[in-house]
């Protein structure tokens, strides 16, 4: 009998009381793991509701504007309105490619929370190949692969400089991801300022047409429903990065090496797998999805590199992750999520109000993961007839 | 084994959260530089130093923006808060002007909205939703108008503080603050004079061409009231960082000078001026003034409102043609604390305030334009003919237009020919330039 | 700590204790009755509910059914802090201590007194006064990351002293400590019974129990066998039968060796232990094939770092290490699996298998390279699996099923799991540390039958173990290691209990070359 539960007691412990006694699941069972995100998420707004109320917003008109606004409305989707999802997608995009390669890091117990700036260097060198490797009449045929590349190797490099220092030098990957953040963005600002700087502003010179990623809104003129979409091809490259990690992990040898060491380096060690070819190589992939994440934001939405191209979606992808359980297919949801909520988080004024929001959506979803893996108990005095009540906070 | 890694992930986690709440509020204070709106005051959530500034009923409360039936519907786009007391304030007042001046003319905003992909989606958002103009006030949202306005021919759209725009419906403005600039010199120049320090200082947010040209005519109108005077200057590469403003106030005064000019968005300066019983002159809105009225000699203000509603009017009626659309004091959209609102405090010199008026009451006849102000013969700092005898700057010298810029953006202007990337004569000579930031 | 005993009323006593967990009986109606000043064990198999019983005792469990009482007393206990104020502290099988904190520091944490101040010397001081009265000899001053693992299990028993225990549970003391510190620990335990201290011994070991117990209660699966029976009333044999339910042969049948050439070789290996001492200084083995060469030795004495250093996982200082003949010195580990090494780690949990990974994955990981698992670049899933249910049947794997994580599997089933996995690619070489170390009569018997029936098979067999029953039984040759060096290599037949014991202590018999006290 495996006895590792250690409670944690309140109340009052006298003999004759009533008292509530919070225990350790010793197994999470497969339910909640799979409900528990929408439980959460579902309880962050209903604490987000009564803080609209305080606030004087009606919580329900709000959140039907942040759903409409986020996902349409089934009425709309039908008069063709699919705008909304398509802004969602804009925002998922470069959320499902870097929280895909920090689930895949995290797989391996890797703690890459370096996507932020993998992400940076990724669009800085996206950025070089368009404007200054390739000339502006290059077919798209060539310069979109050649952009692809560089902002995967740029990503990928970035992120083997802590993977090598954690394989051979045992430094911790935190803090070096940690830093390399700053690094990159500080790095992209001298460039965006300097050398690439259009007349000062901060800003790199447009990409040429060829260097875009094509949109929904390109294909308006065969089918109208499409015009002004925004959505672009990047979000192929986070289903496919998608699939390819599952199929990695689930397929794949190195995939199979890459659970072993996350669960357990020793057992890895011994059964002769070479760990720190493997670290490297899961922070370059890790760091490639982040750049990638890049490439695709820079060509596909903004068309030039400017200094707050991203509003942390390399930080927001650790969330996503780990909401996600660290399974590819979970990111794609989770992402979709956070991307409906930025989406639909303008539609109230002022701007503090949804980051409120925003805040307590994050605080209750991870605290209440944490919680979730407890269970709440009531004793009874004397007969000490106990109860399982589920520590749903719902 | 388990537990501890659950606390080294909720502690990841954790930090994770506060970098991203850091980062929120950090990461927009530098801005992407620009003109003016480039950046302006950053999304920040601390109230700014001059709290005073945001009443209350003035935020209006919480609000979903959506038009309204039957009303002329305008959205403002905002890069920073409405209670920033400094270029976003400035804007939300002309919104106010606008809505109160306008019959039948509803207005919304969106405030801290990131450049970028982020304003693009919004402004695609509130084209859909039937707004019939969009103005948005931050030089990055420029970039992805054209696009959106072809999109959307049926929405107006306005852009402060860029230079892009189209022939139907996408037009840009801006305004000649440097008017309003080489009055507050003047008067700045009186009262250094009567200090006896001969000496103002000028805190510059960035090197660009924006801000030269505003410090320039600054100086030239301290040097009209006292030819003396000197202009020191502090760089602070941004547009709103309140600790940094005050540090190059304090960095000012220490070096002698006597009064202090912000081109940066909070009074701190201001206020660490009046703290040693010093001097200072702000920036952007009429209201920057009230945390410190009796050191804040004057404010050079920002009065949007009448281009906004003149903007209103012409949409309204079919007659709006999009266009490089510059303001100056003669249309009002550029004003003077004490001038043309208000009174001065008991600091400004008697002897200037006839002079400052007149020189004000000629700009605003048209008698001195922003393009006689910059009319050689003009020196640099170093001593240098920059402008000769006779020739006068054209508004693409004042921009600083270069031809690669022109270049990128396709725009139909000539290249600047003396761009603006010189220190007028009364500039302290060492004074310099910089360039961009290090990183 | 009075012992003013009345003789008639029980320590403690539990009637009908039930208690269950999902999908588990863990104790049905269990009854223990417990005499002051009594050394009691607890016997039964793994999984047979003796720590929930312990766990229910010193209140991290609330039983759903039964009465406790404690010197005649009905109590109820809500947390442990209930229990040690009834005077019952228990010693779990994982210390809880903190490494970085003192002995005394370490008997402080979580006491109510002192609130805020702390007076470390008087702690000290009423620490070293116990440790003297009860023969519990460690330093209060030290760390707790200096001590041995037997200091430690001494801080975890002065930490329940020092807390007014009278009734001390122990969980399975013994199966950390040497032979030697298990010899101390009993002494300690019984000075301490016969001070008046009742101590309810949890194990599954009978030599173990008819040494140190008073009385034996003995579990199988949740329920009574037998309940406070007088240790000397009963022999070994009986007991096994309780607790198993079936006959139990000690006697291990095994066929005559047929020793083979040379097939793992180590010459003068040297390599360093964790902290960078030397641990192997010039060790020389040879296995043959058709041999158990059964390395006997104090646990701590480099039989780990030995096992490491062959199979890669340790770099060699110095010295050779040669499978069928070809130097493998500081080899990949990858190189010894596929030469054909198997390797037994003592550490299952940590080091043997991957927690959560199902026990499919798990038994994929030596040959999940090569096909039929391994193609190419991808896992064949399919053959993974195919794998997997083959080995569950006939390693007789007990698992709910081949995708359930490996960590819910028991100590036996999970050695059998790790031995399923290094045994079926007929390897030349099995290199077993400890292997049947902490399980249960049943799976002993399991793990000693496969490794001999590697043995026929024609592979050799390093045996490295500290249990000398265990070695004397299955070894066809036996070696003695202490302090990184090898005393003697005797053939099996010719071995002297005496002598093999001494050697371990580091005599060395014969040569007459004292070495290290007796």
């Amino acid at each position: 009998m495996s006895t590792g539960t250690e409670g944690l007691v309140s109340g009052n412990p006298g003999p004759r009381s009533w008292r509530v006694k919070i225990e350790r699941r010793l197994e999470q069972p497969r339910w909640l793991m799979w409900i528990s995100p929408i439980i959460l998420i579902l309880a962050a707004l209903a604490v987000g509701a009564v803080l609209l109320s305080i606030v004087g917003v009606d919580p329900r008109l709000a959140y039907s504007r942040i759903f409409s606004a986020a996902f349409g409305t089934p009425a709309g989707w039908l008069r063709g309105e699919i705008y909304p999802l398509s802004d969602t997608t804009v925002k998922a995009t470069p959320l499902i490619l870097t929280g895909v390669g920090v689930a895949l890091a995290f797989r391996m117990r890797m703690w890459n929370i370096g996507a932020e700036g993998q992400l940076f260097i990724g669009a800085w060198a996206t950025t070089g190949v368009a404007l200054h490797l390739l000339s502006p009449e290059t077919s798209p045929w060539i310069m979109i692969p050649a952009m692809m590349l560089a902002g995967f190797l740029g990503g990928a490099l970035y992120g083997a400089i802590p993977g090598v220092l954690k394989a051979w030098l045992n430094v911790n990957e935190i803090i070096t991801t940690l830093m390399l953040n700053y690094v990159a963005i500080f790095f992209n600002n001298y460039f965006i300022y300097g050398p690439w700087a259009l007349r000062g502003f901060g800003l790199s010179p447009r990409f040429p047409r060829n260097a875009w990623l094509p949109r929904l809104m390109d294909l308006s003129d065969r089918f109208p429903i499409f015009r002004g979409l925004t959505a672009h091809l990047g979000i192929l490259f986070g289903v496919a990065a998608v699939v390819v990690v599952w199929y990695i992990l689930k397929y794949t040898k190195w995939g199979y090496e890459i659970r072993v060491i996350g669960d357990n380096p020793e057992a890895a060690r011994y059964a002769g797998m070479n760990l720190k070819r493997n670290i490297v190589l899961v922070m370059m992939v890790s760091g490639g999805l982040a750049g990638l994440a890049g490439m695709s934001e820079l060509s596909g939405v903004v068309h030039l590199l400017q200094e707050r191209f991203s509003p942390g979606y390399g930080f927001t992808a650790i969330i996503i992750a780990w909401l996600a359980k660290l399974n590819p297919w979970g990111v794609i949801l989770v992402s979709y999520l956070f991307g409906g909520l930025l989406v639909g988080g303008d539609q109230i004024q002022p701007f503090g109000i949804v980051q409120m929001l925003n805040g307590i959506i994050l605080f209750v979803v991870i605290g209440g993961e944490l919680l979730l893996q407890y269970r709440v108990r009531i004793l009874r005095p004397e007969r000490i007839v106990e109860r399982a009540a589920e520590a749903s906070g719902s | 084994m388990q537990s501890k890694k659950l606390w080294l992930v909720l502690g990841l986690l954790t930090i994770i959260a506060l970098l991203i709440a850091a980062c929120g509020g950090a990461a927009e204070t530098p801005a992407a530089g620009g003109e003016e709106g480039g950046a302006a005051p950053a999304e920040t959530e601390e109230a700014p130093a001059g709290g005073e500034a945001t009443p209350a009923e003035e935020t209006g409360g919480v609000s979903i923006p959506e038009p309204e039936e039957g009303m002329f519907n305008v959205a403002f786009v905002y890069v920073g808060p409405i209670g920033d007391a400094g270029w976003t304030y400035a804007h939300n007042e002309g919104r106010e002007y606008l809505e109160a001046n306008v019959e039948g003319v509803h207005t919304v905003y969106l405030e801290s909205i990131p450049e970028g992909a982020d304003a693009d989606r919004v402004m695609r958002g509130l084209a859909r939703k039937g707004f019939d103009a969009i103005i948005a006030t931050s030089f990055g949202f420029q970039f992805g108008m054209p696009e959106i306005a072809a999109e959307y021919p049926d929405v107006a759209f306005l852009h402060v503080s860029g230079f892009l725009k189209n022939d139907t419906n996408f037009g840009n403005l801006f305004g000649a603050m440097e008017q309003a600039k080489y009055v507050a010199g003047m008067i700045a120049g009186a009262r250094a004079k009567e200090d006896g320090s001969n000496r103002v200082g000028f805190i510059a947010p960035w090197p660009i061409a924006e801000v030269i040209r505003l410090g320039n005519a600054l100086t030239m109108g301290v040097r009209e009231t006292c030819p003396e005077c000197e202009v020191d200057i502090r760089w602070i590469f941004t547009w709103f960082d309140p600790d940094k403003e005050i540090q190059a106030a304090q960095s000012l005064l220490d070096a002698g000078a006597t009064v202090v000019v912000t081109g940066a968005d909070t009074p701190g300066p201001v206020q660490a001026a009046g703290e040693r019983g010093l001097w200072g002159i702000a920036y952007d809105s009429d209201t920057s003034c009230s945390a410190a009225p009796e050191s804040c000699l004057t404010v050079p203000y920002w009065n949007w409102g009448v281009a906004y509603a003149q903007f209103a009017e012409e949409v309204k009626a079919g007659t709006w043609q999009p266009s490089d659309w510059y303001m100056g004091a003669e249309e009002g959209i550029v004003g003077v604390l004490g001038i043309t609102k208000g009174e001065f405090p008991d600091a400004v010199p008697d002897w200037v305030i006839p002079l400052a008026q007149e020189k004000w009451d000629k700009m605003t006849s048209g008698e001195i334009t922003r393009f006689d102000l910059f009319t050689g013969p003009i020196y640099d700092n170093k001593g240098n003919l920059v402008v000769p005898e006779g020739v006068t700057l054209t508004q693409e010298d004042l921009e600083g237009l270069d031809q690669a810029t022109i270049d990128s953006f396709g725009l139909d202007r000539e290249a600047c020919t003396i761009c603006m990337n010189w220190l007028v004569e009364g500039f302290v000579p060492d004074a310099q330039i910089p360039a961009m930031p290090e990183g | 700590m009075e012992s003013s005993a009345k003789v008639d009323v029980p320590a403690v006593d539990m009637r009908g204790i039930v208690k269950r967990f999902p999908g588990v009986l863990a104790n049905d109606h269990v009854d223990l009755t417990v005499y002051e000043g009594e050394v009691h064990a607890l016997l039964g198999e793994n999984g047979a509910g003796k720590s929930t019983l312990m766990n229910i005792l010193s209140g991290l469990y609330q039983p759903d059914e039964g009465e406790i009482r404690v010197r005649g007393e009905r109590v109820s206990f809500g947390s442990p802090k209930d229990a040690i104020r009834q005077g019952i502290g228990m010693i779990h099988q994982h210390f809880m201590l903190v490494p970085s904190f003192s002995v005394a520091e370490n008997i402080m944490l979580g006491m109510d007194e002192p609130r805020f101040l702390l007076d470390p010397q008087k702690i000290e001081g009423t620490v070293r006064e116990l440790s003297e009265r009860y023969n519990l000899d460690v330093d209060p001053s030290s760390k707790i990351w200096q001590l041995s693992v037997g200091e430690q299990q001494r801080v975890e028993v002065l930490k329940m002293l020092y807390r007014g225990a009278t009734i001390l549970i122990m969980d399975e003391p013994t199966a950390v400590l040497t032979p030697q510190e298990v010899e101390d620990l009993f002494q300690t335990l019984r000075g301490m019974a016969k001070s008046g201290h009742t101590i309810i011994f949890i194990s599954h070991k009978l030599d173990e129990v008819l040494a140190i117990a008073d009385r034996i209660t003995v579990l199988r699966r949740g329920r009574l066998e037998a309940a406070g029976v007088e240790a000397s009333s009963v022999t070994k044999k009986e007991l096994a039968h309780l607790m198993v339910g079936r006959e139990v042969l000690f006697r291990i049948e095994k066929k005559p060796a047929k020793a083979g050439e040379v097939v793992m070789e180590v010459e003068d290996l040297q390599a360093e232990d964790d902290k960078g001492l030397p641990a192997l200084k010039g060790v020389s083995l040879q296995v043959r094939s058709g041999e158990i060469l059964g390395l006997a030795g104090v646990a701590g004495n480099g039989q780990r770092e030995l096992a490491q250093a062959i199979c890669g996982l340790r770099p060699v200082m110095g010295g050779v290490v040669r499978v069928h003949g070809k130097e493998v010195t500081n080899a990949a580990p990858v190189v010894l699996i596929k030469e054909g090494v198997a390797y037994i780690p003592e550490d299952r949990h940590g080091v043997g298998s991957v927690p959560n990974l199902s026990v499919a994955e798990n038994l994929a990981l030596r040959n999940y390279r090569w096909p039929p698992i391994g193609n190419g670049w991808r896992i064949n899933r399919v053959a993974l699996r195919k794998q997997a249910v083959e080995l569950v049947q006939t390693f007789d794997i007990v698992t709910p099923s081949i995708d359930t994580p490996s960590r819910l599997l028991s100590g036996g089933n999970l050695q059998k799991m790790i031995l399923a996995r290094e045994l079926s690619g007929d390897p030349r070489v099995v290199i077993a540390v400890h292997p049947t170390r902490g399980l249960d009569v049943g799976a002993t018997e399991a793990v000693h039958r496969l490794l001999l029936q590697e043995r026929d098979q024609g592979a050799g067999v390093l045996l490295i173990s500290e249990d000398l029953d265990e070695i004397l039984s299955l070894a066809d040759r036996i070696a003695v290691i202490y302090e990184g060096q090898i005393m003697s290599v005797v053939d099996a037949e010719d071995a002297d209990i005496e002598e093999l014991g001494l050697q371990m202590a580091g005599t060395r018999v014969g040569a007459g070359a004292e070495k290290g006290e007796a």
